[in-house]
């Protein structure tokens, strides 16, 4: 019975021992008496309320009273951690999910692991330590739950918090000289800062979009913000019915922009040169674009039909009636290509929701004589590709016809483009531009088939004189030989 | 009409002494027995080479030897010029068919054991023309400056150059630098038009000239017949007349083959590009590059490739100097170990191109 204590009394004090630091804290207590300022703030520190002791991250004996064997250098005593051994004191018990489980807290133990493999890990100028470690974001000695509002990573400080760094030009350059340093100053001119200084902590800050712990660099494909990641970090939230629901506005945009043309060139053609959510929004200073705004955003890259667009008498129309330039006729989220059915007057063309037969006779026939145009240039170019296709299909050498096809496809591009000058006559020209190239191309197309004929019936006139030639001399053969 | 004939023979014969000549052919007689067949495809060969050399020279008139513009000129040929298609698709064509024509003129001369004594002379020059037909075709090839011809002459000469001593010469001077490049293409051009046929024709005068002062070589069964049991043909008309017969022929499959199968061009070789599937030489290459394929990189302390580049110089080699080696066939007597070495290397020559062609 009692080898059966003994035993169960070694195996307490094991379990106890795995708790680093645990149990009566002198040094605590000492430092206490002098009032310091480590001391005061780690009295509210969560990690003192576990029962974590100074020795935990100093190292030392926090049971003993006398100095010399408290901060005994031989033994274990750090001092102050410097460098990288801040965090690696950390990472011993959080990087230790078994350790981590005797305090009761459920904490993923992969934080030090995401920290060094973050471009803030990486980003090290000295070659000797990380840029950040734990305490930077954390702070040292009061340290208190991210979801206290205390903490200086919980969401109505964390921006202020990562913004200490990024936002001092001094300090980034010697990092990365490139980096803006202005996104706080943008964050706040944003719906989502504005709400976040107004105290709401569910509207997204810094760690919503670029993570936490392995915050990695924007040009790296796993970041949360890399251009075909982002769309489904905004839909995190924005996306989610539930937790917008305080604040009214629709959650279908990820769904419509999956199906868009450009979510389309984004997610599954992997184009990043594809608009992703910030490319209209904005990324730090995110806000809808307004009704002014639109063609302005449109425009980045689609310049020249922004440029047509401005100069058409449409600009004016539409700005009288308040509506926005490029989204009444293409929308927003979920646009689709632009296909020549958008023109004209036909159920599922845009022009005749304002011009009627009745309201605007000569905008409604415009369109319709537009649309025609534009149809017919289609029509001669899939004539033209049928042609060469067949034509290439006999085996005859087109390659020529076959390139000037793309010049057709340009035609008809730039055809489309001129549509949002408005401009019935100029864009006629650009229409019969098309329709000239496509014309030669089927004619020359229709010529090497003209000739893949005539080459069939060379092939058997000649075939059959030989054939006559070589029946003959057989013939005159075997009469030689039967002499 | 048959007057007007008689009239332009006698004006002939009056100044060229023809009635000489048809009497000369006239005593030539050609020996008809059961291989006779054989005899026809020197003449085929011989059809097929004018017909190179005429739709070459034709060809030359708008081809235009250079990195920039070989594959445009080819291209220029086949689409603009006034049946520059068929020109061109027979001139491939018709390589294709003089190879054929060759090996199978070529096997026929061993199996049939024609290289003896006294016409050792003349296996040899048919030989110095089957190699310059393989420099044709592997010249040839690269002309059109195309994707699969530009890496397939890369590949090609790669294996010259793994041969010990001379081989990286050898590669350099072919390929005239480190690479293939435009160099290569002209100096290529060079052999094709100027270089080969220039020796060629020497080698196809001599030859020419021997089977006519020798006559047709016997097998060994119909030379061992007493003179009254051999049967013969007259050179003149008969024979001449049967080969025209098959030359007509050849001519239409020809036709056919340039109008319903008009060889491609592929995509203007790139040098920066890396090399696509599928690359393989010329079909008449191919059980080589297959075998090179099949061993093993390395075999004890020798190079794989190396070593199945000296055996292929060796059986070359073995093959050129046969006449002076096969004893047996020279004394008259039947050699069956070489007639069963001769169908194993056709049987392997023939399985290894397939193999070549499908994997």
């Amino acid at each position: 019975m009692i080898l059966r204590i003994r035993r169960l009394a070694v195996a307490a004090l094991i379990l106890a021992g795995t708790r680093v630091g645990m149990g009566a804290d002198k040094c605590f207590e000492c430092h206490t008496a002098i009032a310091d300022k480590p001391s005061t703030q780690f009295a509210h520190d969560i990690h003192h309320r576990a029962g974590v002791t100074c020795a935990g991250c100093h190292g030392g004996d926090a049971t003993t009273d006398d100095p010399e064997k408290a901060m005994n250098k031989e033994g274990n005593f750090i001092g102050v951690p410097k460098g990288d051994v801040i965090s690696a004191r950390c990472a011993a018990c959080h990087a230790d999910s078994v350790r981590m489980a005797g305090y009761h807290v459920v904490l993923p133990a992969n934080q030090f692991a995401l920290l060094k493999e973050s471009v803030h890990g990486q980003k090290s100028i000295s070659g000797k330590e990380r840029i950040v470690q734990c305490t930077t974001c954390h702070g040292a000695h009061g340290i208190v739950p991210v979801r206290d509002p205390a903490s200086p990573v919980s969401p109505l400080k964390i921006v202020a918090t990562c913004s200490s760094c990024h936002s001092n030009a001094t300090y980034m350059r010697a990092y990365n000289p490139a980096l803006p340093v202005d996104q706080r100053e943008k964050y706040r001119t944003s719906v989502h800062g504005m709400k976040n200084a107004r105290g709401d902590a569910k509207v997204a800050e810094c760690v919503s979009c670029h993570g936490t712990h392995g915050i990695l660099p924007v040009k790296d494909v796993r970041s949360k913000v890399f251009p075909v990641n982002l769309p489904s970090t905004c839909a995190n939230c924005h996306s989610n019915a539930a937790y917008m629901k305080p604040y009214g506005i629709p959650t279908d945009q990820y769904e419509k922009f999956t199906r868009s043309v450009h979510g389309i060139a984004l997610l599954k053609k992997n184009d990043l040169g594809a608009p992703a959510c910030n490319s209209c929004h904005g990324n730090h200073g995110a806000a809808p674009p307004d009704i002014e705004s639109v063609s302005k955003v449109c425009g980045i890259c689609h310049s020249l039909n922004a440029d047509l667009f401005a100069a058409s008498p449409h600009k004016q129309a539409f700005d009288e009636r308040h509506l926005p330039e490029c989204e009444t006729c293409h929308g927003n989220h979920d646009i689709e290509p632009a296909t020549s059915t958008l023109l004209g007057v036909s159920s599922d063309a845009v022009c005749s929701r304002c011009h009627t037969p009745t309201d605007n006779p000569q905008g409604y026939s415009a369109a319709q004589v537009m649309r025609l145009q534009i149809d017919s240039l289609e029509l001669s170019e899939q004539r033209a590709q049928a042609l060469v296709a067949q034509a290439e299909q006999e085996g005859m050498e087109i390659s020529e016809a076959k390139y000037r096809l793309r010049d057709i496809h340009q035609a008809r591009l730039e055809a489309r483009t001129t549509v949002h000058a408005f401009n019935a006559p100029r864009f006629a020209t650009a229409v019969d531009k098309g329709l000239v190239v496509s014309a030669s191309v089927a004619i020359e197309a229709q010529g090497a088939l003209d000739e893949y004929i005539f080459r069939r019936i060379g092939l058997g006139i000649s075939t059959l004189i030989i054939s006559i030639l070589a029946a003959s001399l057989y013939l005159y053969i075997r009469r030689i030989e039967k002499r | 009409m048959q007057r007007a004939w008689q009239r332009l023979y006698a004006w002939l014969d009056e100044r060229l002494q023809l009635a000489n000549l048809v009497e000369f052919m006239g005593k030539k007689y050609v020996p008809v027995h059961r291989h006779s067949i054989w005899y026809y495809f020197g003449g085929v060969s011989l059809f097929l080479f004018l017909i190179q050399v005429v739709t070459g020279i034709l060809l030359l008139l708008y081809y235009k030897g250079s990195e920039q513009l070989a594959f445009e000129s080819i291209q220029f040929i086949s689409s603009k010029v006034s049946f520059g298609w068929l020109i061109r698709s027979i001139h491939s064509w018709s390589a294709n068919l003089f190879i054929l024509a060759v090996l199978v003129h070529m096997f026929s001369v061993f199996f049939e054991r024609s290289y003896r004594a006294p016409r050792e002379l003349t296996w040899m020059t048919g030989m110095v023309m089957f190699f310059l037909a393989l420099g044709f075709g592997f010249s040839g090839y690269l002309l059109p400056w195309n994707e699969l011809a530009f890496f397939a002459t890369k590949v090609g000469t790669d294996i010259a150059g793994v041969i010990p001593v001379v081989g990286k010469p050898l590669m350099i001077f072919l390929r005239g630098g480190e690479d293939v490049t435009g160099a290569t293409l002209s100096r290529f051009f060079g052999f094709h038009v100027a270089v080969l046929p220039g020796i060629f024709t020497v080698a196809l005068g001599i030859h020419l000239l021997l089977v006519q002062r020798q006559g047709m070589s016997e097998p060994l069964h119909v030379a061992a017949l007493p003179a009254n049991g051999r049967k013969t043909m007259p050179f003149f008309p008969n024979f001449l007349l049967r080969d025209l017969l098959l030359w007509l022929i050849v001519l239409n499959l020809l036709a056919i083959l340039a109008v319903f199968f008009p060889w491609e061009l592929g995509k203007k070789a790139d040098l920066f590009a890396s090399a696509p599937s599928g690359i393989r030489p010329e079909w008449y290459f191919l059980f080589m590059f297959q075998t090179l394929k099949f061993i093993p990189a390395r075999i004890g302390f020798i190079d794989g490739e190396v070593l199945g580049v000296f055996v292929f110089s060796l059986a070359g080699l073995l093959w050129l100097l046969i006449p002076f080696w096969d004893r047996r066939s020279a004394r008259g007597e039947r050699n069956r170990a070489l007639s069963y070495a001769g169908l194993c290397a056709v049987m392997y020559i023939i399985a290894f191109t397939i193999l070549g062609w499908v994997l």
